[in-house]
């Protein structure tokens, strides 16, 4: 049976979140084409109703295979032998290195086309299409595949809809690995580059440009998150980044990370393109700036003018009434 | 020495550089550490290029000599991530030098193979006294390009990298030269850069070190500004007796038009510049139709403004946004989409400023040696003319196992290069004194082709004084749409430096503000930034955002210095 497979990334019991969002856009997707969606986690000891709750997001199976948890070859392998038992036609990826490792290994593997960074996925004549931006997001390229396609997406390309509660079946699948596959070990887990926050995970984003004026103003905004309290976070433009006020991991943008939370408040970002395109796909942006003719505000849903050293504080303590209200 | 608005010759504030001791290297690496090939080629644009395939057809008919050259007989050493990824020209061509390359390709083919958009059979050139009036003058001589034809350089280039690898040429992408490799008096090749420093050179976890690339003969064809170029001038002495070379600076968009455009169109100006002896702006614009395999219309349009103007806030982007409002231009362009955007600084100085062509093991081609007629505005042939000529008398030193190069320089000379460069010797000099002072001179250089005798002096671009004027109140706020800002503009080139990347720009910091505003208005891609709490008068600090680096080179001719970036970094042009 044709279909899509779907790998779903998980932690300490939890889904990532761009592997449920892969989850729900290939069950829209296999709907289109009248075929279903599967999804597949790999790990050691994974319970059964753990898995299941990806048929909350749509999928109307989820194999389950015992293997080393965090590498690639494994998934590899355990992928490779879904695929073919089963006769998928795609897999979806939500993002991620290791996705970016898995895909490439499949698609090695299966003699199948691959697409990477992946922003969108249409149906066209009863096949799938992916949709990438390149030369610097300047343009789209679309990718078809001939025989199987393996689609990996950009972090947060697919939304991620409530979960309806429902369980999938779960089938346990006997994989035998290849002699390579149990060669590497997972030693230590570590964020990249020092990140201490998940700014890609985080429904608020308050986000500082040069417009705070000094390495301090992060303070506000720090202060501003904390307020805001819940799934918030403190992230930084490529300039002052650049000019060493924040962490690189927090850098959003081009060539930084693309974000798409509820919320994205800019304090003292101009919102050039090369900052755009990291944080346009937000829910709601709120910009503050004191100068009105800031491109920002040709894409803020909310724009202030004005001194944000004056604007922050007062939001700080509008936000705790607010909430200790 | 800054005072209110008091003039600064940004030459008085060098940048930190220490050539040629930093781009020259003497030690060679041990021999089992370094690459060895037959001959090197610096840069994979129209010139160097051009020198490998004419190289490879007489190598292909002797494998004598090829076997000779080992087991790399020619490697081409790109910066970019493909040949042409850096390269942008107006472009309207004389066809000549690339039928005699390419004898086996029509015209035809060339639009075909996607680098050639039509020959021209109407043209006209334009006086614009005012913002909103043009008047048609008839074509000045310099100006008749019937029969010629308009063409991407930059895909020129990648066509011409397919050929040369067909040929058998290595070429190396996203690999800087950064080094001359200079034994004995001789040059030995080239040391690629290295690559996966961070900021402040450490090496990084993905470090890569740069390798000594050894060769029979070394061919600079770094384009504009080249730094191995620059470094070899000063090394082996070449520019001794010359004039100095002096730069202009051109930026250029593609357009996708609703309705073809019937001619090629330039214009002289006055307007937007402003061509008193005090602002010292010389400039003008082209605006050429293009076709494409397709059947679509694009339009190429640019600015170009010499870089010996005054006032500070000049800025040859913006001036060409300013221009887009025209009535003249607006009637072509507008419901049209901008599909390409870019910069580049080009040698204007001609004849006089031509350095001594070869140097024991080494010689130039095209704009590394400065062979642009900027008269005419015509340089792509002669890069292509001039790599015919290397590749012949390479290939000539190499039958003979002779690293003597000196029969390049002579044929240079006597050929159409030569010849062109010679009747526009001292045409545009009259220029350094203004436009209005200068013109008659200039006209009279016009109508004698040259028959004047005589030797007319150039100034060094850097040391005229500059002082913050008024031109930039005439720049529109871009909308986004029809003009545009300098980032967006960046964006669209597909530049992609790494973030982390080591600076390879050379500024001064602690400079008077009319340096760091000329440096502010005149980069294309706005790497330079005025803190917003600089003093208002007196010397600042500049930001330098280099990750926006086009690399147009323009700052060296102001003050400051472009070095090779990281192999890979910058625009990733495509039909400029």
């Amino acid at each position: 049976m044709a279909g899509i497979l779907v790998y779903a990334l998980h932690y300490e019991g939890a889904f990532n979140k761009n592997s449920l969002g892969a989850v729900a856009e290939a069950a829209k997707l296999a709907g289109e084409l009248g075929t279903e969606a599967h999804a597949i986690v790999v790990g050691e000891g994974i319970a059964d109703d753990l898995a299941a709750q990806l048929g909350g997001y749509g999928a109307a199976k989820v194999f389950k295979v015992e293997a080393p948890e965090g590498l690639a070859q494994p998934v590899v392998d355990a992928m490779a032998k879904v695929m073919t038992d089963n006769g998928h036609d795609y897999a979806l990826f939500g993002g991620g290195l290791l996705g970016f490792e898995i895909g490439a290994g499949l698609a090695a593997r299966l003699g199948a086309g691959v697409t990477m960074e992946v922003t969108n996925v249409t149906v066209q004549d009863g096949r799938l299409v992916a949709e990438r931006p390149i030369l610097g997001d300047s343009a789209i390229s679309e990718s078809r595949y001939k025989g199987v396609g393996i689609i990996i997406g950009r972090l947060n390309a697919f939304e991620v809809p409530a979960s309806t509660g429902a369980s999938a079946p779960v089938e346990t699948v006997a994989v035998e690995l290849s002699p390579w596959s149990t060669k590497a070990k997972l030693v230590k887990r570590g964020e990249q580059r020092g990140a201490d926050v998940d700014i890609e995970g985080a429904d608020i984003l308050v986000a500082g440009g040069r417009g705070l004026g000094k390495a301090e103003g992060f303070e506000q905004l720090q202060e501003l998150a904390d307020a805001f309290g819940g799934n918030s976070a403190v992230a930084a433009t490529r300039a002052v980044v650049d000019a060493g006020w924040y962490p690189y991991a927090a850098q959003i943008g081009q060539t930084g990370k693309t974000v798409a939370p509820k919320l994205y408040l800019a304090a003292g970002i101009s919102g050039a393109i090369q900052h755009k395109v990291g944080m346009q796909s937000s829910e709601n942006i709120v910009a503050i700036n004191k100068d009105a003719n800031a491109p920002i505000f040709e894409f803020a849903d909310l724009g202030i003018v004005g001194d944000l050293n004056k604007i922050v504080p007062k939001l700080i303590e509008a936000v705790k009434a607010k909430k200790g209200s | 020495m800054a005072g209110r608005n008091g003039a600064v010759a940004p030459g008085a504030y060098p940048p930190p550089v220490d050539s040629p001791n930093e781009f020259i290297k003497r030690q060679l690496d041990p021999e089992d550490e370094r690459i060895e090939v037959g001959v090197a080629i610096v840069g994979g644009g129209t010139a160097g290029l051009a020198t490998a395939n004419r190289l490879l057809q007489l190598l292909a008919d002797d494998p004598e000599t090829l076997e000779r050259l080992g087991e790399v007989p020619v490697a081409v050493i790109e910066k970019a991530k493909v040949c042409g990824g850096h390269n942008l020209s107006g472009a309207v061509v004389r066809p000549g030098p690339l039928q005699e390359l390419y004898p086996e390709y029509t015209r035809e083919q060339w639009r075909e193979a996607g680098w050639a958009f039509g020959e021209v059979t109407k043209e006209a050139v334009y006086m614009t006294p005012t913002g909103k009036v043009a008047l048609r003058i008839p074509t000045p001589p310099p100006f008749k390009n019937h029969g010629n034809e308009v063409i991407s350089v930059s895909a020129l280039a990648r066509w011409q990298q397919q050929l040369a690898e067909e040929g058998g040429a290595y070429v190396l992408t996203e690999t800087s030269a950064t080094q001359l490799l200079v034994e004995d008096g001789v040059v030995r090749g080239v040391r690629t850069g290295d690559k996966g420093r961070g900021k402040d050179g450490e090496p990084l976890g993905n470090f890569e070190p740069g390798t000594d690339v050894t060769a029979q003969h070394t061919v600079l064809a770094e384009g504009c500004w080249g730094t191995l170029t620059g470094a070899a001038i000063r090394e082996f002495d070449l520019a001794e007796g010359r004039e100095p070379q002096v730069w202009e600076l051109g930026v250029k968009e593609v357009w996708k038009v609703p309705k073809p455009l019937d001619r090629l169109i330039h214009t002289i100006g006055p307007w937007p510049l402003r061509i008193s002896a005090k602002y010292g702006q010389i400039g003008g614009t082209w605006i050429y139709p293009m076709k494409n395999a397709k059947g679509e219309d694009l339009v190429s349009i640019g600015f170009v403004v010499d870089l010996e103007y005054a006032d500070a806030t000049t800025s040859a982007h913006d001036l060409l946004q300013q221009f887009k409002q025209h009535p003249l231009v607006r009637k072509i362009l507008e419901g049209g989409e901008r599909i390409a955007w870019g910069a580049k600084a080009l040698p204007g100085g001609g004849y006089w400023s031509m350095p001594k062509l070869t140097m024991p093991g080494a010689l130039l081609v095209g704009d590394s040696a400065g062979m642009v007629d900027t008269v005419a505005l015509k340089g792509v042939h002669h890069c292509i003319k001039s790599g015919i000529l290397a590749g012949e008398a390479i290939y000539a030193a190499l039958k003979r196992g002779s690293t003597d190069l000196s029969a390049y320089e002579d044929a240079v000379e006597e050929s159409s290069i030569g010849k062109e460069l010679w009747q526009v010797r001292n045409t545009r000099q009259p220029f350094q004194k203004g436009f209005l002072r200068g013109g008659p001179g200039v006209n009279l250089q016009i109508a004698t082709k040259g028959k004047l005798p005589g030797r007319k002096e150039w100034h060094r671009n850097d040391a005229k004084p500059m002082f913050i004027g008024s031109t930039a109140k005439g720049y529109p706020k871009p909308d986004g749409k029809y003009t545009f800002d300098k980032l967006s503009s960046v964006f669209i080139t597909g530049n992609a430096t790494r973030d982390d990347a080591p600076n390879h720009i050379r500024v001064r910091q602690n400079v008077p503000r009319e340096v760091a505003e000329t440096w502010r208005w005149m980069c294309p891609a706005g790497v330079y930034e005025i803190p917003e709490d600089a003093p208002e008068h007196g010397n600042v600090d500049v930001i330098v955002n280099y990750t926006n680096c086009v690399q147009c080179g323009a700052i060296t001719a102001k003050g400051g210095r472009l070095t090779p970036p990281e192999g890979g970094d910058g625009p990733l042009y495509q039909i400029t």
